[in-house]
């Protein structure tokens, strides 16, 4: 219930009325008026301190306390702006890049799938990391299993969508028919598709769109439910809207539009895999009956896997389950953004302890230059016990000020990184925005920050000795609070060498991951890919276009060659496929080495800049009818082959596959990660074998911005309804391998930058403080001669020492974190003499410039105004 | 702070003043002042209470709600603030008083006879 709390004069009343019965009844036993007066007030003792105690029983005392803590807080903080300003910036930049690396972590690891019970969710993988499965295969777990409520196969497809803005090709999933019932979501508008809509090959042509879909492409027509859209040329009607919330199911591959999985053969022209045994290429999602650990689920499904071994042993022999969380394609992506994320976690983690580092040496110095008020408090009558809350409450007051600044940073941040796009053919998106996690987390860094580093330095002003301060004495506890500010500047410097470290390293790491040599060379290459199958186009029609398109744009002013290819290196799109050395006559899988493979066109490699080291590139005779010819890399060579002379040997393609003669030798190059080692690699004629993906790839002595648009305009002209994917310069495709790298730069030198500012603000602090200390004996000194080199010495010499030791400590560190960064960012090498060597500077330099302005005002000093000071 | 000599008199022990001021409040309506006396009186002058320490008492079990109070007028048309006990308070009365009589007994039991003494 709630207590209004008394009035004082209604208690004041009480007391005159207690007065005046107490004088009635004394004046009844015989007292004069005056007698009874005094009598009364005696029996009662003191008055004040009756109303003082009722006063204090109060229960909302607490909170007016409270009121003029912060009022008092308040007053004090803008009364030294400067302080403030410092204190607070130094808090919202330290709490701010927690905020935002927390909501990124939020996103990508914290948050579950917004689907009913998320936590049942499971991905089905192997062991060994491999994610996909084939169809068939998926039908037999899903009916088999006794584990599953509901298991839900998808996978990420193209599909050319003509809506309102034209023809678009975009990304969506397959999903198999339980999809949207397995997870249990609710259509925001219209329905979903059931089982009993994909049960057919080609039968369900039915779509459900994504909220962002609905919204972008069809300006949310509410009468959308039941029309009919145009996906790859073909009819499908519309079922219904999921809501905006739902991404599907994987955090990284965010679809338009969800197809039934029996539509297969419309959306992924010319490539049949539903009955497809060894065609392992769907990701499926299982939902635990309640009650059903993970491992008893595993289980079932390997014995399930056993027998389809013993039923199909060519293409189900190797069927062992691990179960993933999902939304990271299993271990594939989750693995490594785990170890990111706990990496840059930790960074942000040293970040704010530099800010508060900061904080506690900017408090500590605050409170040895209050001495004076606290002392006069302490003698006045205020308990030990008031000042330490008067100080914590500063120090809240502040680390709130600071929090606040810091989330509006992150939120604004988190806003931008939510609505970038990644440099990349695929629909990479994260919805990083801050929800209730976030702010919570927010919340609780502030508060732990303000009150474990102000708790120490408001003990110590607590301790302050009253009579010694107010007679003058300054020595108390000098000795111990010039210790502990020691070790905070120590600190900070350590911190800041191991961020700026860490930020150079990277820098130095991305810088040469970008001049390496790729097996190729980007520069002045364009390119421009086209789905053929999605249009509808035949393999007669495909080839014919293919070949126009090719002529079209090496007609084109400026192009020195044009070539097309189903691939291009380090892009997203890479096969493989297993290859056998000529030698085993009857190879079994297990003799295959996977190789990287692609099907180009002649003049490919070429343009490419791929160097031949011997034989010839493919021409316009190696096709259909020609025999099988390949060209290998080094790699290939050696490991498949056994041999550095291929030319005119041969290898079997595929298990069960043909013969091919390897005509040409081209030198080894990155295919999927910038950091792979050197990997086998084959090129087939795509002329041998048609492929309606095309990437259309021209060189050329003009810039790839104009040589691209000159390029579509090219291909338009032979068809204008012809959808591009992934067109732009080679070197902008490439950022999705970059991709990693990049990231990793940029975050170690927003790092770097914050904790330079941040040791540069401490180091400020501690030199002014120590200079203004010492007005007094430094004018002394320079009244009796003091040159200003001495004078510099007096106030640098300490922290010469500090930093020395700082950068001693951070060298170390620096070393540790570097091995640790060195498997993060390609090419970063932790004991790279250059860089340590920068970074010594660069710390050097900080300690110098800061401590500029405060040593300025040290040789300034006029000794006869100096010694007027106190 | 209280003049008066207190030898002859016994301190009150930590909780009991709230045991008799409820005590008090059985016989109906009581201001402050009356509350102080009728403890003094009913106590035979053994018991003094400061004035002063009843109305913190006072405030403590209105805010439990043991107790409830209006002003009113006092028997020599004085304006005072009564005291009531309310029904909790009545309980809590009844709970004291047994949890009381119980400590006292067991603290009597303990110093055995009188006679024994000294």
């Amino acid at each position: 219930m709630f207590w209004r709390r008394r009035k004082d004069s209604d208690f004041a009343q009480e007391i005159e009325s207690h007065l005046g019965l107490e004088i009635d009844r004394l004046r009844s036993e015989g007292l004069s008026q005056a007698e009874a007066e005094a009598a009364a007030r005696r029996e009662f003792g003191n008055v004040r301190l009756a109303k003082e105690r009722f006063y204090e029983s109060s229960r909302w005392l607490w909170l007016e306390h409270l009121k003029r803590d912060i009022g008092y807080a308040l007053r004090v903080l803008s009364r030294s702006p400067g302080f403030t300003l410092v204190a607070v910036f130094s808090l919202a930049l330290g709490i701010g890049v927690n905020a935002l690396v927390f909501s990124v972590v939020n996103a990508l690891m914290l948050r579950p799938l917004p689907v009913e019970k998320p936590e049942q969710l499971v991905f089905l993988q192997s062991p060994t990391g491999g994610v996909t499965h084939s169809y068939p295969a998926y039908r037999d777990y899903r009916d088999r299993n006794q584990t599953f409520a509901g298991l839900v196969a998808y996978r990420v497809s193209p599909m050319e969508l003509e809506s309102r803005d034209g023809t678009n090709r975009i990304w969506g999933y397959l999903a198999s028919g339980n999809y949207f019932d397995v997870l249990g979501v609710k259509p925001f508008l219209g329905r979903f598709f059931h089982q009993e809509d994909d049960l057919h090959k080609g039968a369900s042509p039915y779509a459900v769109l994504s909220y962002n879909c609905w919204q972008g492409r069809f300006g949310g027509d509410p009468n959308i439910v039941g029309k009919t859209i145009r996906i790859n040329r073909q009819p499908f009607t519309v079922f219904g809207v999921a809501p905006a919330s739902f991404h599907g199911t994987e955090l990284f591959y965010w679809p338009e539009i969800w197809v039934p999985i029996m539509m297969e053969e419309q959306i992924e022209v010319g490539n049949p895999w539903l009955q497809e045994r060894s065609t392992k290429n769907t990701w499926v999602i299982g939902r635990l009956k309640p009650g059903v650990s993970p491992a008893q689920a595993a289980a079932n499904l390997n014995a399930i896997g056993a027998d389809l071994a013993k039923q199909y042993p060519v293409s189900d022999s190797d069927s062992h389950f691990k179960l993933a969380k999902p939304g990271l394609v299993g271990d594939i992506l989750g693995t490594p953004i785990r170890a990111f994320s706990i990496g840059v976690l930790i960074l942000a983690g040293l970040v704010l302890l530099a800010a508060c580092t900061n904080l506690a040496s900017l408090l500590t110095a605050r409170a040895s230059d209050r001495q004076r008020e606290i002392a006069i408090r302490l003698s006045i009558g205020a308990t030990r016990w008031r000042i330490v809350r008067q100080m914590l409450t500063e120090t809240i007051v502040l680390s709130i000020l600071g929090g606040a600044a810091g989330y509006g940073l992150a939120v604004f941040l988190s806003r931008l990184l939510s609505k970038w796009h990644a440099p990349m053919d695929f629909p990479v998106q994260i919805d990083v925005n801050p929800d209730w996690r976030v702010f919570l987390f927010g919340c609780a860094v502030s508060l732990v920050a303000g009150i474990l580093f102000g708790t120490a330095p408001a003990a110590q002003a607590s301790r302050t000795d009253a009579n010694a301060i107010l007679k003058g004495e300054q020595k108390t506890w000098r000795r111990a609070r010039l210790a502990m500010r020691d070790v905070l500047v120590v600190l900070q410097v350590a911190l800041c060498f191991v961020l700026v470290s860490g930020c150079l390293l990277s820098l130095r790491g991305l810088q040469q991951a970008l001049g390496m040599r790729l097996g190729f060379e980007p520069r002045g290459v364009s390119v421009v890919g086209l789905d053929l199958g999605l249009s509808g186009y035949s393999e007669k029609q495909g080839r014919n276009f293919q070949r126009r398109a090719l002529e079209a744009l090496e007609q084109l002013p400026g192009v020195i060659s044009a070539a097309y290819s189903n691939s291009v290196p380090l892009s997203i799109d890479e096969s493989e496929s297993s290859t056998f050395s000529e030698d085993l006559p009857n190879p079994r899988p297990t003799d295959g080495i996977s190789a990287a493979y692609y099907q180009v066109s002649p003049q490919f490699f070429k343009t490419m800049g791929i160097q031949l080291l011997a034989g010839r590139e493919f021409d316009w005779h190696d096709d259909h009818s020609a025999p099988l010819v390949a060209v290998v890399n080094q790699t290939f060579a050696r490991q498949v082959m056994h041999t550095d002379n291929p030319l005119g040997k041969r290898f079997r393609f595929g298990l069960g596959g043909h013969l091919r003669q390897v005509v040409g030798l081209v030198e080894d190059g990155k295919y999927e990660s910038l950091t792979e080692s050197p990997k086998p690699a084959v090129f087939q004629p795509i002329l041998e074998q048609y492929n309606p993906t095309t990437i259309l790839i021209v060189k050329s002595s003009v810039p790839e911005t104009q040589m691209v648009p000159e390029m579509r305009q090219a291909i338009a002209k032979l068809d204008p309804h012809l959808p591009f994917f992934g067109t732009g310069s080679l070197e902008q495709m490439l950022g999705f391998a970059f991709f990693p790298t990049r990231a990793a730069a940029v975050a170690l030198t927003a790092f770097g930058v914050l904790a330079i500012m941040l040791a540069a603000t401490g180091i400020h602090g501690l030199v002014s403080y120590a200079v203004a200390r010492r007005v007094r004996e430094i004018g002394i000194r320079i009244a009796v001669g003091a040159r200003p080199a001495q004078v510099i010495r007096l106030v640098l010499s300490r922290l010469m020492v500090l930093l020395i030791v700082g950068a001693t400590l951070g060298l170390g560190l620096a070393l540790a974190a570097g091995e640790v960064l060195a498997s993060i960012v390609y090419q970063a090498s932790p004991h790279d003499p250059e860089v340590l060597a920068a970074v010594v500077v660069t710390v050097a330099l900080i300690g110098l410039l800061s401590s500029w302005a405060p040593t300025r005002r040290a040789l300034r000093v006029e000794p006869s105004i100096a010694l007027r000071v106190e | 702070m209280a003049t008066r000599d207190e030898k002859g008199r016994i301190a009150l022990l930590q909780g009991t003043l709230d045991l008799l001021i409820l005590r008090t409040l059985r016989y109906g309506r009581q201001h402050g002042q009356g509350i102080a006396r009728a403890i003094q009186r009913l106590s035979e002058d053994e018991l003094l209470i400061d004035h002063g320490s009843l109305y913190p008492a006072l405030q403590r079990l209105e805010k439990q709600g043991w107790i409830r109070a209006e002003w009113g007028t006092s028997d020599n048309n004085r304006k005072a603030r009564f005291y009531l006990l309310t029904k909790t308070g009545k309980k809590q009365l009844l709970h004291e008083t047994s949890q009381w009589r119980r400590l006292a007994a067991a603290i009597a039991r303990i110093l055995g006879p009188q006679e024994m003494e000294g």
